[in-house]
């Protein structure tokens, strides 16, 4: 008989009651449990909050889900975005300046979602995928993707690791090459996605994928 | 100070709102699709959160504002009300219908899992008792362990996995063969849960974000104040081997644990 994996006796004892709905007066705030997940509650208030979070399972598992959520990538880019936005504006940059880097990541696209609506999910293999560049490559000069069936345009970004945008172009075929004055720094990550338009004002995103050029031979590390 | 901060405290609540919304509109967008991928939950939920934020002349913000000294960045502490109000929003009337379509696909047995203990929260052992209760008296609770599993194999997989993982928690262990013996890991799970009751909170929360939760140890150390993964893989073999030690005094073998 094979022995069972010897950590699944301890998460059977652990995990068999899923985590209550109702918060009791000592369940964590939510500036707690987002500064547990993201690490900056100090030291005096994390004592605190632990001998809670030890006992309490609804807690655990909200730290655990947020800790998760800020450690997408999407998420992570969108943090980065939004913080960026508060130190220029503390520190008295236009606010002209702000709002174009605004618009350029939003894009007049997204101007609308305010005001939802319901729309009909997108056809089953209606999102272009990334073909290349992926991962680590040797060269970066051009993106490519999948053809989405009955899109009429493409819609290509490139964003540097913070998440400012380096590059954003529309066209109608599936390859986009990128300018000269765009220069990659070999070994430094980058982020790509492409929206196909799939109707009237809809857009269906693919995801985003990261690449970075192979350091040059012989360059430090 | 913020733009839409200023408005807040001038007595500008809409104007607040708007300014606030131009600026973590995506931020908003990203955190529920972290959590929902289908495009009308996606929307749904994103009216949800903007209904909830605006409700009492912003009074989250405000709330949130008025605070003298803040532990959370404000976009963390946004993702965190976001996450809050997305799983509420599975949990209650819209999302639950939502959801209820996922269990038509499923065998009776497993869509009666489904709705126990997705939709109405039920611990496992409470599930299985409610099965049994119903008109499957002969089912043991190593059967149900495979059901369950295979329950959770389907519905995480699907488009609206994650969420259904926030909901339910995470999913059970493979049952050992002895698993129809259904007084044993009763037993044991007691004594488990008495013996964590000794460890320090650091090494609890520890675990149960290690082995319950599967966090990545990067992110339980930035939870525990720890350095770094390393140092949560020492603090949780650590106190792995403080229970083994334990339960060994207690009559069970390390296997157990």
């Amino acid at each position: 008989m094979p022995d069972p994996d010897p950590l699944d006796a301890l998460r059977d004892a652990l995990g068999a009651t899923p985590a209550p709905e109702a918060r009791t007066p000592d369940c964590l705030d939510d500036d707690t449990v987002a500064a547990l997940a993201a690490g900056t509650i100090d030291a005096a208030a994390r004592v605190h909050a632990l001998s809670h979070l030890a006992t309490c399972p609804r807690c655990r598992h909200a730290v655990a889900s947020v800790a998760r959520a800020l450690a997408d990538p999407a998420v992570a880019r969108e943090v980065a975005v939004a913080e960026r936005g508060g130190r220029r504006l503390r520190y008295g940059v236009a606010l002209s300046a702000a709002a174009g880097v605004l618009l350029l990541l939003v894009g007049p696209r997204l101007l609308d979602l305010g005001r939802p609506v319901h729309r009909a999910p997108p056809p089953t293999g209606a999102v272009p995928v990334p073909a290349s560049p992926v991962g680590v490559v040797a060269d970066a000069d051009t993106l490519r993707w999948v053809a989405v069936p009955g899109a009429d345009r493409y819609r290509v970004t490139l964003f540097d690791a913070p998440g400012a945008v380096l590059y954003e172009t529309q066209l109608a075929d599936t390859v986009a090459v990128l300018p000269d004055s765009l220069v990659l720094v070999p070994g430094r990550p980058y982020l790509w996605k492409v929206e196909a338009r799939t109707g009237w004002d809809r857009w269906s995103p693919s995801e985003l994928v990261e690449f970075s050029l192979a350091p040059l031979r012989g360059a430090p590390q | 100070m913020d733009d839409w901060v200023a408005e807040l405290r001038g007595g500008r609540p809409e104007a607040a709102w708007d300014l606030c919304l131009a600026r973590y509109r995506r931020l908003i967008f990203s955190a529920i699709r972290h959590y929902a991928q289908d495009y009308d939950d996606v929307m749904d939920i994103f009216a949800r959160v903007c209904e909830a934020l605006r409700a009492d002349d912003l009074r989250r913000l405000r709330c949130y504002v008025d605070q003298p000294d803040h532990r959370a960045r404000f976009s963390t502490w946004l993702v965190t009300v976001v996450r809050h109000l997305t799983v509420d929003w599975f949990r209650h009337r819209d999302g639950r219908r939502r959801l209820s379509t996922v269990a038509a696909r499923l065998p009776p047995l497993q869509r009666r899992i489904f709705e126990h203990v997705f939709l109405d929260r039920r611990s496992h052992v409470e599930a299985y008792e409610l099965i049994r209760a119903n008109g499957t008296s002969g089912l043991t609770f190593g059967e149900f362990l495979v059901e369950l599993r295979a329950t959770y194999a389907v519905v995480i997989d699907g488009r609206r996995g994650r969420v259904l993982r926030e909901l339910a928690g995470p999913p059970p262990p493979l049952p050992p063969p002895e698993a129809a013996d259904d007084g044993e890991p009763a037993e044991r799970r007691e004594l488990v849960q008495q013996l964590l009751g000794s460890l320090s909170a650091q090494d609890r929360v520890a675990l149960e974000l290690h082995i319950v939760e599967e966090l990545p140890a990067e992110q339980i150390a930035r939870v525990l104040g720890l350095p770094n993964a390393k140092a949560v893989y020492n603090r949780v073999h650590r106190a792995l081997a403080v229970l083994r030690a334990r339960l060994a005094q207690g009559g069970l073998q390390r296997h157990d644990v």
